[in-house]
């Protein structure tokens, strides 16, 4: 309580020094993380993190001081050198920033979950991650065998000039396994229930245990090994089937970076890049095919790119990004939005208290298809094409626009049918082509929310965790493999 | 910034209240400001305070990691506590010994005055005038500037205790015109070091000749890659395949072909924290000293870096290339060096019969294929096609997919002089230019649907 009264008084102080808006953000982080390679713990730490971040805008132009020392006097004193950045920043002013009319917010928001991952004994979550990597060593081709779980507890506060005041408590927890096997040279990997860590939710320990890793450790082990006498993806013009998780990563990059306000307006073209999804296309642009609907959603319980409200204390909220395959609207914060003539989405989130919000993605979703259409029935209508899964590599331009992914897996399809496995399944592509080509989606049946814990924007660099709504698609006459 | 005496006077009485059989302390923290413009205009202007300690102890071969960015005394002893919780549930680490004994590190120079007190207002004052610079030719800037000042500690119940300050002054600047956008950047510890007006020239000089970019055909050409392309490269690689992790399980490129040709023999690298053009950290985070370590020597694959676990592992010394402890990475190089050679850039271009001159890559991605050094990435910031010996126009962005043995395989020159390319944390590469042989292109950045 003490904590909220330093930082009213302390924005009740830049009110009366005459600031045009101040926001205040204080955050407490615990987090754990656990990585066992074959027979070891090759990582694990528990970490307490706490502070404060003050966000001043002075005649129009910003400026930020945040600090982990929680005193009165260090309250003050970061306040006023928040305003004394933002005095800087207006020596160089050539036009004035101006907020939106988003209202400001009192309330409070929690996400829900059964266990605790917190209260969950250590010897269960490494028997558990052990037990997995023990089904996975079961070949010793197998080289490196890892699991990992990574639990966030967050709680923040959030107060502005305006009146706003919310409070949100969040948990989130995240497991996944992989196995690498080798022989003669060869490496090949796979991972379950996706790479980079597996997949995260907003919710408790039961999430972890909803995974089944040991169960689903052999297929994992048993793919990984077979890759070792796949044939490589062949060079050539086809079409390809993507499978959800990829798919996610390919929402991510394609349509989640260059529909982020920021990037179009060029505050991020000197680290992370631009857009080509500039102002003049919004409205009009045909992003994808007529079946392509892509959207934006905080309000979804239970993913981690959900919260009750932004960091700029606008409440979550669901909005079209890309509407029967025509580019309508980008992810917006309070600044940016009246630009494009609209309010706020709800989209300005920070790392943690010594980082300034920015925009970033919240969920960025692809509805299903209309039909109920399975994996199995698209694999069934394709004559010829590869189907690819699981992310391995990633690439693409400073404008979203050139893209190469790399998978772990890939199948070769003749006539309706999975015929042979294939290694190193690479695809590349033009961002509106790639989506033009989209000739069919699977259904509600298929569609599954994945967890991405490590977008990065920024300077410096933030971690932003994000959420991805999928079902496989397929895309005619993508350029897959690498030409020589 | 809490400063030498003060601080180790308080980890010391930490180390000596923990309850844990053994004590590690690294503590990291300071104060950063960074400026951040586009459009001629500062648009993100932001400082940040904070010091963290990772707690590590040992009970027996049992290891415990606990974090906290709290500096009181009492919070620190129970983070103390909370870490023998953590060590007494795990299984023992077979490559625990100890924590390293006390040593003696080289001194290098990585703290200024002047970089400490660069005030935000500075550092606009500075965009101010390279901002007029650029409006006078017409162009726009974006970028970022960085500074701040920094201090990491390490303290065990060995009696180890190290301490370095460090400042840091980081610029990026972009210029952008209605055709195209150029990129120079400047790290030094000292930021009165920095030609802050030259290195604006320099790059509203490129952003000029950023105009008119043709399409160019895909497919194997000769190339001239700046520092920057290198440094990405090089980043790369310490990830797959110069740290112990890869190397002990086998996931590198050197994994049992230590002595083996992997690269030309015109190619050494190695990681050195004592260059003429920058100096590091002079310990790890466990406070072992860093040795200097060559990785490929004349194109032979030479060796990886270790920290004392890894070490041990391997059966072999630490190099002192630890990280953070409970970090699950291994060891990483953090100052990697490729040697200079006999050549300039003007001379590479000079010698160009065709080729393209490369001055930035963007999201290069290492993962493809890491036994083969397989990367991927795209160009950025201005690519121009040389014929002849001379810059004739500039090209569209390129995609390109190469085995970084194969191009380290086919460079056919270096250049004498060598940038410091770095991030805030310590870590620099110090990079030349090179002329790379039938490097491979494989994609256009284009919008038009074909």
């Amino acid at each position: 309580m003490e904590t909220k009264e330093w930082l009213k008084a302390a924005l009740e102080n830049l009110s009366r020094d005459g600031v045009d808006y101040a926001d205040a953000r204080h955050l407490d982080r615990e987090s754990e993380s656990i990585t066992v390679r074959n027979e070891q713990v090759a990582g694990l730490s528990r970490k307490s993190d706490s502070g404060f971040g003050i966000r001043v805008l002075y005649k129009g132009s910003w400026g930020f001081a945040a600090s982990a020392r929680l005193t009165e006097a260090s309250v003050m004193d970061t306040a006023n050198r928040a305003l004394e950045v933002a005095r800087a920043s207006y020596l160089t002013q050539r036009e004035a920033v101006k907020l939106d009319g988003s209202q400001p917010q009192r309330g409070s928001y929690k996400s829900d979950f059964e266990v605790d991952p917190f209260t969950v004994p250590l010897d269960k979550k490494l028997g558990l991650l052990f037990g997995a990597l023990k089904v996975l060593r079961q070949d010793k081709r197998i080289g490196v065998a890892e699991g990992s779980m990574s639990f966030f507890r967050t709680d923040k506060l959030f107060l502005s000039t305006e009146g706003a005041e919310i409070m949100q408590s969040i948990m989130e927890s995240g497991a996944g396994i992989s196995a690498t096997a080798m022989e003669d040279g060869e490496l090949q990997r796979r991972s379950y229930p996706d790479s980079h860590g597996g997949d995260c939710l907003a919710r408790g320990y039961e999430f972890i245990e909803s995974l089944r890793l040991v169960e689903n450790a052999e297929s994992t082990r048993e793919e990984a090994l077979a890759l070792l006498s796949a044939e490589p993806c062949p060079a050539d013009t086809t079409d390809l089937i993507i499978t959800s998780s990829q798919l996610g990563l390919q929402i991510h990059e394609s349509c989640g970076h260059p529909t982020e306000l920021d990037r179009a307006l060029g505050t991020e073209i000197s680290y992370a890049g631009g857009s080509f999804l500039t102002l003049d296309k919004l409205g009009k642009f045909r992003y994808g095919s007529k079946i392509v609907n892509l959207y934006g959603d905080a309000t979804i319980p239970g993913s981690i790119g959900s919260f009750g409200y932004d960091d700029e204390g606008v409440p979550a909220q669901r909005f079209p990004i890309i509407k029967a395959g025509i580019f309508v609207g980008y992810l917006t914060s309070r600044e940016t939005a009246p630009i494009v003539g609209g309010q706020s989405t709800g989209a300005m989130r920070a790392q943690g208290w010594n980082h300034i919000p920015l925009i970033r993605m919240v969920n960025i979703n692809l509805e299903p298809g209309e039909e109920d259409l399975s994996l199995d029935d698209l694999v069934a209508d394709t004559k010829d094409g590869i189907l690819v899964a699981t992310n391995k590599s990633w690439s693409i331009d400073d404008l979203r626009l050139n893209f190469q992914f790399g998978c772990e897996i890939g199948w070769e399809i003749k006539n309706g049918k999975r015929v042979r496995m294939l290694k190193n399944p690479v695809y590349t592509g033009i961002t509106p082509q790639f989506w033009n080509s989209c000739d069919a989606i699977c259904g509600r049946s298929e569609w599954r929310l994945w967890g991405l814990p490590n977008c990065g924007k920024g300077e410096p660099p933030q971690t932003m965790h994000v959420g991805h709504g999928t079902a496989p698609a397929r895309f005619r006459n993508t350029e897959v493999g690498v030409k020589k | 910034m809490i400063g030498e005496e003060q601080l180790l006077g308080l980890l010391k009485r930490v180390v000596s209240r923990s309850p844990a059989e053994r004590t590690e302390l690294v503590c990291m923290g300071g104060r950063s400001g960074l400026t951040r413009y586009t459009k001629s205009a500062i648009h993100q202007n932001v400082i940040e305070e904070d010091t963290s300690v990772y707690v590590r102890v040992a009970e027996g071969k049992r290891l415990g990691v606990v974090t906290v960015n709290r500096m009181e005394e009492e919070e620190l002893v129970q983070a103390a506590a909370r870490a023998v919780e953590v060590a007494r549930h795990q299984p023992e680490n077979p490559y625990f010994e100890d924590f390293p004994q006390p040593a003696q590190y080289q001194k290098t120079n990585t703290y200024f005055e002047a970089t400490a007190e660069f005030t935000p207002t500075a550092r606009a004052e500075t965009m101010k005038k390279i901002f007029a610079q650029s409006d006078r030719l017409g162009f726009e800037v974006a970028g970022a500037f960085s500074s701040g000042e920094a201090e990491i500690a390490v303290l065990n119940s060995n009696g180890l205790s190290a301490y370095q300050p460090l400042t840091h002054a980081q610029i990026t600047i972009v210029p952008v015109s209605e055709h195209g956008m150029s990129r120079s950047s400047a790290f030094s510890h000292d930021v009165s070091t920095i030609d802050f007006e030259g290195l604006a020239a320099r790059g509203l000089e490129r952003c000029a000749l950023n105009k008119d970019q043709q399409e160019i055909p895909v497919g194997q050409m000769d190339v001239i890659l700046e520092p920057s392309c290198l440094a990405d490269v090089i980043m790369w690689l310490s990830m797959i395949a110069f740290g112990s992790s890869s190397f002990i399980e086998g996931r590198s490129f050197l994994a049992g072909k230590l002595g083996e040709q992997s690269m030309g023999d015109n190619i050494t690298i190695y990681d050195s924290i004592v260059e003429p053009e920058a100096q590091g950290l002079p310990f790890d985070f466990q406070g072992f000293p860093k040795q200097k370590v060559v990785l490929i020597e004349r194109g032979i694959n030479r060796g990886v870096v270790f920290d004392t676990m890894s070490a041990n592992q391997a059966k072999t010394k630490p190099t002192g290339h630890g990280l953070p402890p409970g970090m699950p990475h291994g060891a990483i190089p953090w100052n990697v060096c490729l040697e200079p050679g006999d050549s300039s850039l003007e001379e590479m271009i000079a010698s160009c019969r065709r080729g393209l001159l490369v001055t930035n890559f963007h999201y290069v991605n290492g993962f493809l294929d890491p036994k083969n050094a397989l990367m991927t990435g795209m160009t950025r910031y201005g690519t121009f096609f040389v014929e002849d010996g001379k810059i004739r126009h500039a090209v569209k962005n390129l995609r390109w997919t190469e085995s970084m043995l194969r191009a380290f395989s086919n460079v056919q020159a270096i250049s004498r002089e060598r940038e410091v390319i770095s991030d805030e944390g310590g870590m620099f590469s110090v990079m030349p230019a090179v002329y790379v042989k039938d490097f491979t292109f494989t994609g256009v950045q284009k919008e038009e649907l074909d």
